[in-house]
């Protein structure tokens, strides 16, 4: 069973690392941030394959911290962590993320950002808003222990008020529960 | 209402009504009146025999389901009645704005009251009003009514005067006669107030026909920017639809006060949810200030004093109480996991609220120290949304054990329990009418959410009574008058 689990999480990660390559549209020219190393339960990846780079990361000036471009682009660099139905547990594939997402916030030290929580169409809306605001705050507790600093955080659930798939099936649903990245300031 | 008062003259009549047909609920014959031409906004199909609704077994669930899906709609118990429309004929302006509005409203009252029966405006007895002798009363009850509503409508100005009569067939003797005079345009609810007095005529409390209902609804959002919802109001059967807020963000989850003079809801006001009230003209709008986050489903106690609401510390939702200035904030339950949407009860001793303490979300009560917890709910997967009767004996909530949402009705005494709503689509959120007679809800069908009413029961047929934008939360005011 266990064995079980760590090849679905590996297959995972590859097939994550697949997707982030195929979006990148250029080799970028400096190496992007590894992830911080996850908790204990991540698998560790085969060394013969590249770093998984969940988050292309655009760093014109790395260490002066410095970004430019809208509030709502440099959101766009802080990916989404999803969940599973009626859950706010932090997946193992919503991990990565998060570490990604953690990396990068922790060269560019002046951002402040919101994390949103969402949920899917399915439960009541009151109980989905009591859910999304476990959500953010499950995404927010996973990025203080990387060492992001609590104060730049904001949460707010939207529960399933505003969704990102309108649809009404499973690939909607697991677009709509998660926690979202808005950057307040930069 | 403004400028829009009804200036309601009532002139009683000899009113000579026996215990027994007191006790008796009494189907009343309003005629001439094609009740099939009314044009419905919209239904919700119903199984017509218990065999036809689904099972809901408790699947995988080793406690015994007790929710037994027979619908209980007693039609036989209701009194038939006769409502034929006015005899004189009247200008076609009048008659579009006022006879033809009368006659639809007091109809689908009637006929929805749960009271009454109406019989079928096609075998009505042309003339014979009022019912002067045995033969002209007996055609009337060959219609299988048992009373008869005889309705003249006159102009007189800008006014409309209504005169009615309520005839007992059996005794060709006049038991109920009012007469109300109000502006052309208030032609609806002069219906209502008669039908709302036929029906105290018979019960002895009047009909719900002039209570509103407050929700949220999506109708102002501008499309390519992020969802918006304002509160409105509209009467009970959909009509008359009134924004309150202009809040540009999301505003959620009405709740009237007791006095049926204010709101209270949640806004994204201000970047972050908060607790607000709010006049039901949209005048005096102010927070609630409190420490906490999330700040949902707010609910106000019977006595108007306090708020109960869902709010967020760390991540962790609890049931809260505060007051209106946002002082005595007290923290009702303790518990890891999700307690949200707090109801309060009518004698407002006690709370019900949502918790998935023990795995799926469930319903449970406690009381105003947070003690006496227990769980309400037993079978099904989920059970939300709760809402008890105006006399608290039973609690409305959406339930769920496999597929979509529907609403359910429990006898808290027995624990027997009931599904009122029943086909396609999610059925969320039920309030009851102040009289407790009939329970409106929401429903998701594809991208279209809308409120539906119907009876408390699950007799009848329920009507779709929004239609603009997508329509939610319905909160029926707590007071019949």
């Amino acid at each position: 069973m266990k064995q079980s689990l760590k090849i679905g999480s590996l297959t995972l990660a590859i097939v994550a690392f697949a997707v982030a390559c195929s979006c990148s549209s250029k080799p970028k020219a400096a190496p992007a941030p590894a992830p911080t190393p996850a908790p204990v339960s991540t698998p560790t990846v085969v060394t013969t394959e590249p770093a998984p780079a969940p988050t292309p990361v655009p760093t014109p000036n790395v260490e002066k911290g410095e970004l430019t471009g809208s509030l709502s682009e440099v959101s766009s660099y802080l990916k989404p962590a999803f969940f599973d139905y009626d859950k706010a547990d932090v997946r193992s594939d919503a991990r990565d993320v998060l570490a990604a997402n953690a990396a990068w916030l922790k060269k560019y030290l002046s951002v402040r950002f919101t994390i949103e929580g969402h949920a899917d169409e399915r439960g009541t809306a009151q109980y989905n808003l009591a859910l999304g605001d476990r959500r953010a705050n499950a995404a927010k507790d996973y990025l203080v222990s990387l060492g992001v600093d609590a104060s730049r955080i904001k949460t707010v659930s939207y529960g399933k008020e505003r969704p990102f798939a309108t649809g009404h099936d499973e690939d909607s649903w697991q677009k709509n529960r998660r926690a979202h990245f808005v950057v307040t300031a930069k | 209402m403004k400028g829009n008062s009804l200036n309601e003259e009532r002139r009683e009549e000899k009113i000579s009504l026996k215990g027994e047909e007191r006790a008796a609920r009494v189907s009343l014959v309003a005629a001439a009146f094609a009740l099939a031409a009314m044009p419905l906004l919209g239904q919700v199909p119903k199984p017509t025999s218990p065999s036809s609704a689904p099972s809901t077994p408790a699947s995988g669930n080793a406690q015994p389901s007790n929710i037994d899906l027979t619908l209980t709609g007693a039609t036989s118990a209701r009194r038939p009645l006769a409502i034929p429309v006015t005899i004189a004929p009247l200008s076609p302006e009048l008659q579009t704005k006022a006879v033809d509005p009368f006659y639809t409203t007091l109809s689908d009252d009637l006929a929805g009251s749960g009271v009454f029966v109406v019989a079928d405006p096609a075998l009505y007895p042309k003339g014979m009003r009022p019912p002067k002798s045995r033969e002209e009363g007996d055609a009337w009850k060959a219609t299988s009514a048992q009373f008869l509503v005889d309705t003249r409508l006159s102009p007189d100005g800008g006014n409309v005067i209504v005169e009615a009569l309520l005839w007992d067939l059996g005794t060709l003797k006049s038991i109920m006669g009012k007469t109300y005079t109000g502006e052309t345009r208030a032609a609806r609810r002069i219906a209502h107030t008669l039908a709302s007095d036929l029906v105290r005529q018979f019960t002895g409390r009047p009909g719900p026909f002039l209570t509103k209902i407050a929700f949220s609804s999506d109708r102002d959002r501008v499309a390519g920017k992020a969802v918006v919802k304002e509160i409105y109001t509209m009467d009970f059967d959909g009509e008359n639809e009134r924004r309150v807020t202009y809040s540009h963000t999301l505003s959620l989850a009405p709740d009237w006060s007791p006095d049926g003079k204010s709101l209270v809801y949640q806004s994204y006001e201000k970047d972050t949810p908060g607790l607000w009230l709010v006049g039901k003209d949209g005048t005096d709008k102010r927070p609630i200030p409190v420490p906490t986050q999330l700040n949902a489903s707010p609910s106000f106690s019977p006595d108007g004093k306090t708020v109960a609401f869902c709010g967020s510390v760390k991540g962790n939702t609890e049931i809260f109480t505060v007051q209106m200035d946002g002082s005595k904030l007290r923290r009702l339950t303790e518990n890891v996991a999700i307690d949200s949407t707090p109801r309060w009860s009518p004698n407002g001793r006690e709370l019900a609220f949502t918790s998935n303490r023990q795995g799926t979300p469930q319903i449970f009560m406690m009381d105003l120290e947070g003690a006496n917890v227990r769980r309400v709910s037993l079978a099904g997967n989920w059970n939300d949304e709760a809402s008890f009767s105006p006399d608290g004996g039973r609690l409305a909530f959406a339930c769920r054990n496999e597929g979509d949402f529907q609403i359910c009705v429990m006898d808290l005494a027995s624990g027997r329990t009931v599904q009122i709503s029943s086909g396609p689509g999610a059925h969320e959120g039920p309030t009851w009418s102040p009289d407790g007679s009939k329970i409106a809800w929401e429903v998701q069908r594809g991208d279209s959410t809308q409120i539906a009413v119907g009876s408390a029961d699950g007799s009848g047929t329920a009507r779709i009574v929004t239609s603009s934008g997508n329509n939610f939360s319905p909160s029926w005011v707590k007071t019949l008058e």
